[in-house]
């Protein structure tokens, strides 16, 4: 079903300098223009392993070993641009964190900083990425206003709007829809829908059952292991793991 | 012993504590109205634009005026760049390591120095063995020590109470280090930098003792031409003509306090100002 990984993750470990360690020998094909979610009980791994495939991982003091091959190469060698990796692969966080500009800088800055400047590509941007991310109509006579004068559940979608400026090839997300009610979930979950056309998704679900209403890659992550994975459907319906059975049916975690 | 009711003990803490700082504002007030109302008659045009005649005992203040401003201005380019880079590198770029924390510890005890200190320093540096002579330079050198603690702690501090996940999500969109800095970083904290900064200076336009020996004159019948020349600067002129010079009218020595409250008056409202206007500003 899925014979196109984006990215193959190759029996990788992430210690925390605290002696923590957050995944163990992980081993993983992610799909192209698919949704990949990553599920399971707190402290298993997933925000983890988000953060490692662009690498943001590195602001803290880890130890990695194993490789993460993204296309052709492993995003830890040497000669790897940290900075232009991270325009490939963006990444949103559980907490919407606006950064403290008007909303329309706010999905400027990252092209500025990689020295875009003409006026017309920025307001392109701008208008496309809210389109996409489904907050176009909300913000589109305001956008010179601050963006923490949005709802959480509209800070959350300039939260990705943003990254999409950058025309990512993988998008991160870590519970994009935590806090948020369920009109703006909804709102989330139908643009991801139509953004996985265009990239490669991986997501850390806010629950369960958001894991089975949007996943087309399943994977169940405990202490830092994956337990299981398959496409979805199979994955809810018939899990092969116990484990994953008594997650799933609320036995436990 | 009495008990009192929760609601009594309320009320006698808040009267004490307003009995306080009534007790600390009345001192501060009754100075400066003081110093204002004897010195109002003195203070005009021709006070402050003008050369001090007689011995200084008539004519302006010109001179120590020009002086003063010299000093902040010099001090300012000096010890700005130099503090905020050293608050920058404190707060965004130094692990906190044995060293680091040994520089923390030594601009905590520079900022106790008594004053006259920097001036024996400066003395000693700038004005004999790097030969500057008693000059602007050297004075602006010393004034720079002093305030250079005062803008590093401020800065390093308003640099540390923007929100490390602003950087987090700067980085996670691609920007360097250096473009987080610049572009989201010190934007936020510039009210408090720029806090720090005018009263670092402040301190600078104050002083008497850290230019005493490095660059003050008693009297100068001329601006100075260079800044390897000495200068005329308010608070010792103050000082000189309240105790050096017999005979001196008092109204000049009032209009002179005046000035030099005024000045730094000035620079406090500023700094407050810019405190209220960093707090509407901030989006956090
Ligand atoms: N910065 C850190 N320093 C030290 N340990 C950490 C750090 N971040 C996470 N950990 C630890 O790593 C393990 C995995 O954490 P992670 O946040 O990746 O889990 P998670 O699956 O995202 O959990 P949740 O569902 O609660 O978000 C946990 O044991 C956690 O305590
Ligand atoms: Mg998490």
């Amino acid at each position: 079903m899925f014979d196109n990984p984006k990215i193959r993750i190759n029996e990788l470990s992430v210690g925390y300098d605290d002696g923590t360690q957050a995944l163990s020998d992980v081993c993983l094909d992610i799909p192209e223009n698919a949704i990949t979610a990553l599920f399971g009980p707190a402290g298993g791994g997933k925000s983890t392993l988000l953060r490692t495939l662009n690498r943001l991982n590195d602001l803290l003091d880890v130890s990695i070993s194993g490789e993460v091959m993204l296309d052709d190469t492993n995003i830890f060698d040497r000669n790897v641009d940290v900075i232009s990796l991270r325009r490939r692969v963006g990444i949103v966080f559980a907490q919407p964190i606006p950064l403290p500009f008007s909303i329309r800088k706010n999905i400027t800055y990252g092209l500025e900083l990689a020295g875009e400047r003409r006026r017309a590509k920025l307001d392109d941007a701008v208008e496309g990425s809210l389109r996409s991310s489904a907050l176009w109509d909300e913000v589109k006579d305001r956008l010179d206003d601050s963006a923490n004068a949005l709802s959480g559940g509209q800070q959350q979608r300039l939260c990705i709007a943003r990254v999409l400026a950058l025309a990512p090839e993988v998008l991160l997300l870590d519970e994009p829809t935590s806090g948020l009610d369920p009109i703006s979930t909804a709102k989330v979950e139908s643009s991801l829908q139509i953004l996985k056309q265009d990239y490669t998704v991986v997501i850390a679900p806010s629950s369960i059952q958001q894991t089975a209403r949007i996943a087309d890659l399943a994977v169940f992550m405990l202490q830092g292991e994956l337990v299981e994975w398959g496409s979805g459907e199979d994955l809810f319906s018939a899990p092969r793991e116990k484990q994953t059975e008594e997650y799933i049916t609320g036995r436990f975690g | 012993m009495i008990r009192l009711s929760r609601h009594h003990t309320e009320r006698i803490v808040f009267a004490v504590i307003g009995l306080a700082s009534v007790a600390t504002a009345v001192p501060i007030i009754i100075i400066v109205s003081s110093i204002f109302f004897s010195g109002a008659e003195a203070v005009s045009w021709q006070f402050l634009l003008e050369m001090p005649r007689d011995g200084m005992r008539s004519g302006g203040i010109w001179p120590a005026i020009i002086g003063t401003i010299y000093l902040v201005v010099g001090t300012g380019l000096i010890s700005i760049p130099l503090g905020v880079a050293s608050a920058i590198y404190l707060s965004e770029y130094a692990a906190d390591s044995y060293w680091t924390r040994m520089i923390r510890l030594a601009i905590v005890n520079l900022a106790g120095i008594p004053s006259v200190v920097y001036g024996l320093f400066g003395l000693g540096l700038f004005v004999l063995f790097l030969d500057l002579g008693s000059s602007i330079v050297a004075a602006c050198l010393t004034l720079s020590i002093m305030t250079i603690p005062v803008i590093i702690s401020t800065a390093e501090e308003a640099l540390r109470a923007v929100p490390q996940s602003f950087r987090v999500v700067s980085v996670g969109m691609g920007a360097t280090r250096w473009q987080t800095i610049r572009r989201v970083v010190l934007p936020q904290a510039l009210p408090g930098i720029l806090t720090g900064v005018i009263l670092g200076l402040n301190r600078a336009a104050g002083e008497t003792a850290p230019i005493l020996f490095t660059g003050a004159a008693f009297f100068l019948p001329k601006l100075p031409n260079s800044i390897f020349d000495q200068t005329m600067a308010l608070p010792y002129h103050l000082f000189v003509i309240s105790t050096q010079v017999p005979e001196m009218p008092i109204t000049i020595q009032y209009g002179t306090a005046t000035v030099l409250l005024a000045f730094v008056l000035i620079m406090n409202i500023l700094a407050a100002s810019v405190r209220s206007w960093q707090r509407r500003k901030r989006e956090w």
